[in-house]
């Protein structure tokens, strides 16, 4: 089971996100439930630095996989923000309409902080 | 910069979880005392689930399906009708008579 907890700050600012889990569900390299997270998850953090051009901090586990920890920090540039919140909310969206439709595979939670 | 892993979130080679792999003990069933055997009364003969050996002669089926005797005696295992089998346990004089 995958679960997804992403964090929102005071001005419903998604400020980070962090992605646990194994789906399992299918063996290694049919499982499309871990395909799909890992394809809108990895293309957002990538975004993040190659398109909204801020640097996320971002932990993972290249060796063993099943954990990607992204902590989004505000830019002093207003444009990049707006950019950088779009991708983190699209991101958002797209892994709770997974986790709606692959509830057995994986679980989202969105915290205030 | 993340590399585009699409088994990122997928448990690794062989690294796949099964959810079978589990199984009861064995429940030791079958004959408890052979053939021609001297028994006392009340000793388990044979366990089983179902009748797979009937009651025969002075022995008792328990509610799990165990036959045990109801006399002291010498066990016998017979055929019953063309194709089933039965137990039974005859007190030691009549069995020196069979």
């Amino acid at each position: 089971m995958i679960k997804a907890v992403f964090v929102h700050n005071n001005s419903n600012r998604v400020s980070g996100f962090e992605i646990t889990g194994h789906a399992d569900s299918g063996p290694y390299g049919m499982d499309i439930v871990c395909a799909a997270v890992s394809a809108l998850s990895i293309a957002t953090v990538n975004g993040l630095t190659r398109v909204a051009k801020i640097e996320p901090k971002v932990e993972s586990d290249d060796e063993n996989g099943g954990l990607l920890k992204v902590q989004i920090p505000v830019d002093s540039d207003s444009q990049k923000n707006l950019v950088a919140n779009a991708l983190a909310q699209s991101l958002e969206d797209g892994l709770s309409d997974v986790a709606l439709n692959y509830k057995s595979f994986m679980k989202l939670e969105i915290t205030e902080k | 910069m993340l590399k585009m892993n699409l088994q990122f979130f997928s448990h690794h080679k062989g690294g796949g979880s099964t959810s079978n792999g589990r199984d009861s003990a064995g429940r030791r069933l079958g004959t408890k005392a052979a053939d021609g055997s001297v028994v006392t009364s009340g000793s388990i003969l044979y366990r089983q689930r179902g009748t797979h050996i009937y009651p025969g002669v002075n022995v008792a089926r328990g509610n799990d399906d165990t036959l045990f005797s109801k006399v002291n005696g010498v066990v016998r295992f017979e055929r019953k009708g063309r194709d089933k089998r039965q137990v039974s346990v005859y007190p030691v004089a009549e069995a020196a008579a069979k």
